[in-house]
């Protein structure tokens, strides 16, 4: 079921509604119940793949916490393996062997790839880490197993961040089932403030940006290099916003429900480093992979060279988590190249900028840091939009050419849409910048009940005439 | 630890009559909501209904059975670019008026139509546009923006909801139409005729011309499409082309049914002209309506008066109103 859906704007305030009317022993079961609702709306069938990964996990979790010893580690490596194979088999099984046999076909041994016509059930990837983090963390003893199956079955399908994270850590969400929550006014409206920016992200501004990206990137060839950069800086606030908001939303949605989840983002274009850009998107699985595969490989313990190797190795399986195609991983390795190079220039940078007299702190060298790593981070994006590699080397050839000014529009996107679209990135861009120092929502809240309910009411009227609602999927719902 | 922090740490649990009036509260603003989206729901349809100039103004007018003209001219975007009534009008000395539909297919055309019929007097004379098009239904409508002030009137809101079966949304959940499906911010002239501003009048007596020379989409459409074209012929086609000519058979009202000029080229192109016409005429006579063919019009031969392969532009449309004003002046009454 999709956020921005008639169907949501119904099933929500009614598992709202059932949630505070019900004793607590049958909170977290109408929950599941809910969540699998949630989830089957897409595929059904699909609910029976998260059945395997919950019924293996929890066991897991259980007989780690008893077991001792090398046997303890062999569960938890079968556990991991069984987890992964799931994902492998829906998400990677067709990307490694096209891609082994155009390898070896490359030799001439006229190799066919094998068929497996499935669908990825939407959302696997997330709810594969989230499982996994549960294991490893009970192994580690950081969390005790949960022993009843409702709860950790709610734990991993806990329809807010079902299909697009954020990617929770038990330690965080976990116990949180165990607690009564009340109908507090001021929580369940903070949630509900929080799911009305979510949709404003998405509608009026990802949804609106999408029509004129995919209308680029559909067919670049046939687009001007004005075109391909305004498509390119579009994607970014496209995927920032479609995805951001999907993570207000939930946020919100759990919010209201009584429930803690971890922020996902922090205004990452105004990152002036690689670095930076990566502490504040996508935080939860920033962490995840920080926490999993960096700091397990090492991190940056040992010499230069192996903290190098470590970096890459992170953001080129960071790349193939988003998607099994090639320019996945090669956004995720170029992200870590980035970093590499970060981290190797960085004394030499140090330098330059001291030569001209701007010390760190100078707004200056953020401004030229905040611009610079955009630009980057908008390289990487094409690669992450393109539907394949000529596409992405064509638009990465072709920015520069054939800019004409009389022709920005796209089949899709009319002219008139612009002012609209730029508008509100202005728009969102202003808020965030401001949010640290004023609290809109503590300012509105000072003013008379006339006021804020005029305020609100214009804001969601606002939502629903500028937004657009063509039922599009989240971005991240394919991951 | 302070006392705040002690409290954040354990907030104390709100009691009943505190969750009684968070519910309250939040139910009243909710209601509150809805009420300010059904207001301006109706704001808008308030400022669209009132709006004088462009293509809302000749439907308003239509609606408001404001036109009662003795010709009337209908179809599709080549009827509204093609018929100037104020030519007619000078050479017939009739009233005329043009409820052309642009993107609009004949099962729009045939409710357009009705609706006028419901609304104003009824024409002496009815001349419906044909084009190679006219068999074929609508699958999506074209700008469905135009009608959302007019789903109160039963034959479009009718129409409309054949052709998309979710359209009792359109009608019934506030502003749903106009967020869902119009992508042009249609709704905003609403506002600004509340505010006193009127779209720029680019209709004459519900003409449009197009003020636009040859496009050269032809000759890509020649270049991508080198066999010809063939256009299909549908049973829902056929039976709305009939209903127009029963329609006004029932209101006994004259019809000719009129196949404007068509660039030449784009004639021979066509594959199954021949048996479109054919079956055009077919319609006609079993109706008792006239059938008159420009295609072989000088009009069609001359680049100079097309914006596209369909469509004339306004120095074409106004020799074509002559010729066509010349022949219905010649025209005895039936």
């Amino acid at each position: 079921m999709l956020f921005n859906s008639l169907e949501f704007a119904v099933f929500f305030p009614l598992v709202v509604a059932l949630y505070f009317l019900l004793s607590g022993r049958w909170r977290t079961p109408l929950l599941l119940v809910a969540s699998c609702v949630f989830y089957m709306a897409f595929v059904p069938a699909y609910i029976l793949i998260l059945a395997i990964t919950i019924l293996i996990d929890y066991w897991a979790g259980i007989y780690l916490e008893r077991m001792e010893g090398k046997r303890r580690k062999w569960l938890l490596i079968v556990s991991i393996v069984a987890t992964c194979a799931v994902l492998f088999v829906f998400k990677y099984f067709a990307f490694f062997t096209k891609s082994f046999v155009g390898f070896v076909n490359l030799f001439g041994t006229g190799l066919s790839t094998p068929v497996l016509d499935i669908l990825l059930p939407i959302g696997l990837s997330f709810h594969t880490f989230q499982s996994l983090s549960y294991v490893v963390e009970v192994y580690y003893g950081r969390q005790k197993a949960e022993q009843n199956f409702t709860t950790y079955a709610t734990f991993v399908m806990f329809f807010p961040q079902l299909v697009a994270g954020p990617i929770e850590r038990p330690q965080n969400l976990l116990h949180q089932f165990h607690e009564h929550h009340w109908f507090e006014y001021n929580r369940v409206t903070s949630g509900l403030k929080r799911i009305a920016w979510g949709f404003f992200k998405k509608l009026v501004i990802a949804d609106r940006l999408a029509l004129y990206v995919n209308d680029v990137y559909a067919s670049p060839q046939s687009h001007n290099g004005l075109q391909l950069t305004i498509a390119t800086v579009f994607f970014a606030y496209q995927i920032y916003c479609d995805f951001s908001g999907y993570s207000d939303i939930a946020i919100g949605t759990a919010r209201v429900l009584g429930f803690k989840l971890m922020e996902n983002f922090d205004r990452p274009y105004a990152a002036a480093s690689i670095n930076e850009f990566w502490r504040r998107w996508h935080i939860s699985l920033s962490t995840w992979f920080r926490d999993y595969v960096y700091l397990p490989l090492g991190g940056n313990r040992g010499n230069r060279a192996m903290v190098y190797r470590n970096l890459l190795i992170t953001f080129a399986i960071s790349g193939l988590w988003h998607g099994a195609a090639w320019t996945y991983v090669i956004w995720g390795v170029l992200n870590g190249v980035y970093l590499v190079i970060e981290r190797f220039t960085q004394p030499a940078r140090d330098r330059a900028w001291a030569l001209v007299g701007l010390v760190e702190a100078t707004i200056l060298r953020r401004v030229v840091g905040i611009a610079t790593t955009f630009a980057l981070i908008c390289v990487g994006w094409v690669f992450f939009r393109a539907n394949n590699l000529a596409d992405a080397t064509y638009i990465l050839t072709h920015f520069h050419l054939g800019w004409d000014f009389g022709s920005i529009r796209t089949e899709q996107f009319l002219l008139r849409q612009m002012p609209v679209a730029v508008a509100s990135i202005v728009f969102l861009e202003l808020v965030q910048w401001l949010h640290p120092k004023i609290s809109f929502t503590g300012v509105i809240a000072a003013r008379p009940i006339a006021v804020r309910w005029a305020v609100y009411a214009t804001f969601v009227i606002g939502v629903v005439m500028f937004g657009v609602f063509r039922t599009n999927q989240f971005i991240y719902f394919q991951f | 630890m302070s006392v705040l922090s002690q409290a954040e740490a354990n907030p104390a649990p709100p009691s009943r009559h505190s969750e009684v009036t968070a519910v309250k509260r939040i139910t009243a603003f909710f209601l509150f909501l809805v009420l300010s989206l059904l207001g301006f729901h109706h704001l808008i349809q308030f400022g669209m209904r009132r709006i004088e100039t462009g293509g809302f103004g000749v439907t308003n007018r239509i609606v408001a059975g404001q036109v009662n003209a003795n010709i009337v001219i209908s179809g599709s975007s080549r009827a509204l670019t093609h018929y100037d009534p104020r030519i007619i009008q000078d050479i017939t000395g009739r009233s005329a008026f043009n409820i052309g539909r642009n993107g609009s297919q004949t099962d729009m055309q045939l409710a357009v139509l009705k609706t006028y019929l419901q609304r104003n007097t009824p024409p002496k004379l009815v001349i419906h546009n044909l084009d190679s098009f006219s068999f074929v239904t609508t699958k999506e409508i074209y700008d469905p923006a135009q009608y959302l002030p007019y789903l109160n009137q039963a034959p479009i809101y009718e129409a409309v909801s054949k052709i998309t079966p979710h359209a009792w949304k359109w009608k019934w959940f506030p502003l749903y139409g106009y967020a869902v499906e119009d992508m042009r911010y249609t709704w905003s002239l609403g506002l600004r005729r509340l505010l006193g501003n009127q779209p720029a009048e680019d209709h004459s007596e519900g003409f449009q011309p197009r003020n636009a020379p040859w496009s050269g989409d032809f000759e890509l459409f020649r270049r991508n499409n080198p066999e010809g074209v063939r256009f299909s012929i549908e049973d829902k086609g056929v039976e709305d082309i009939s209903e127009i000519a029963a329609l006004c058979q029932r209101h006994g009202i004259a019809l000719i049914f009129v196949y404007s000029p068509v660039y030449f080229e784009m004639q021979a192109m066509e594959i199954n002209r021949v048996e479109i016409l054919r079956l055009l005429e077919k319609i006609s006579r079993r109706f008792n309506a006239e059938w008159w063919d420009f295609s072989g019009s000088p009009i069609t031969r001359e680049r100079g008066n097309f914006h596209n392969s369909q469509h004339l532009n306004a120095l074409g449309a106004a020799h074509f109103s002559h010729e066509l004003a010349s022949r219905l002046a010649d025209r005895p009454e039936r």
